[in-house]
């Protein structure tokens, strides 16, 4: 499956998913002005690839400084197909990037992995 | 030589600005273009200022939710109202700082119809406490993570989560317009 690369724009993260690799990223700051237009076709790729998996390992990095009350909703979405993915038999690790300062960003983490509980989720403060 | 007319009413209005504490002001038509470049000279003052990074992070976010919240639902705009993207509606943001403290205003007209719904989800928030109102925060995450709503109601948690006061607004009737009210929203960060 082709990988998906979209370069990052003053209001849109950089989403680079290297499908060949297993291995995901999302970094930058994310507002644009129609979320679920800017996701709908990204999580649909992420979807559609993760479908084709079986007992793969695949990583995610989400490095994101800040993101906006739309983003946050599209997030629960990614989160939720790779939880689905964990639960039919691939092994996922996210790799949760925040400022060590800012706290909103951890809990935000946190809720996450509170609810998607089946993927190893790893927090880095930098 | 006596000043000019127009110079006068710029230093009075400059004099207000400065008596407020005014460091940023917009009025006038916001797209998405405009957002990301003020929210760029936002972030860069901020920066220069030397203000902490939670508290920019907290000031940068309800800018840009009351900024976007404008492209989406102000009742001035010049783009047809059925069309979804690339939207341009009218509004004013403006921040201010005394101490250490700021505060973010932003106003635009709204639909009475809109009216009666914001009132009712705001005076609710203003009734919660903070436990309350992160509470009420994860559960719209949950319930609005589906919906194809472009998200006013978590974009008013988000602002209540990171105001230190509880949100402040009001509606003035418009005389020329009876079908539109004039929306003021206030965070204190």
């Amino acid at each position: 499956m082709e990988n998906l690369y979209i370069a990052a724009t003053p209001s849109s993260p950089e989403v680079n998913f290297d499908f060949a690799q297993h291995h995901l990223s999302v970094r930058g700051e994310s507002y644009p002005e129609n979320a679920a237009a800017f996701y709908g076709d990204i999580i649909k790729s992420l979807r559609d690839y993760l479908a084709l998996c079986t007992d793969t390992s695949i990583s995610m990095d989400i490095a994101l400084a800040y993101f906006n009350s739309s983003s946050t909703k599209m997030l629960f979405n990614i989160f939720e197909a790779l939880n689905d993915a964990q639960r039919a038999g691939n092994k996922i690790t996210v790799n949760w990037y925040h400022d060590e300062e800012d706290d909103t960003m951890l809990e935000f983490g946190q809720e996450l992995s509170d609810d998607f509980t089946d993927i190893t989720f790893i927090n880095h403060a930098v | 030589m006596t000043t000019p007319l127009f110079v006068n009413d710029q230093l009075a209005f400059c004099e207000i600005a400065r008596k407020h504490h005014v460091i940023f002001y917009y009025v006038g038509y916001f797209s998405q273009n405009i957002v990301a470049a003020m929210a760029d000279a936002v972030k860069l003052k901020l920066e220069v200022s030397g203000v902490n990074g939670p508290t920019r992070r907290k000031l940068f976010s309800s800018f840009v939710e009351m900024a976007q919240n404008i492209i989406h639902y102000s009742a001035d705009a010049l783009t047809p109202a059925e069309q979804v993207n690339h939207e341009i509606r009218h509004g004013s943001v403006c921040i201010s700082e005394n101490a250490g403290q700021y505060n973010l205003l932003c106003a635009n007209p709204i639909s009475t119809d809109v009216a009666e719904d914001l009132r009712q989800r705001l005076e609710a928030l203003r009734g919660m406490t903070m436990d309350e109102i992160k509470q009420a925060y994860k559960e719209s995450l949950r319930a609005e993570a589906h919906e194809g709503s472009k998200g006013a109601g978590l974009g008013f948690l988000t602002m209540a989560r990171d105001s230190r006061e509880p949100l402040e607004f009001e509606f003035w009737p418009m005389e020329q317009r009876p079908d539109v009210a004039m929306f003021y929203l206030k965070a204190s960060i």
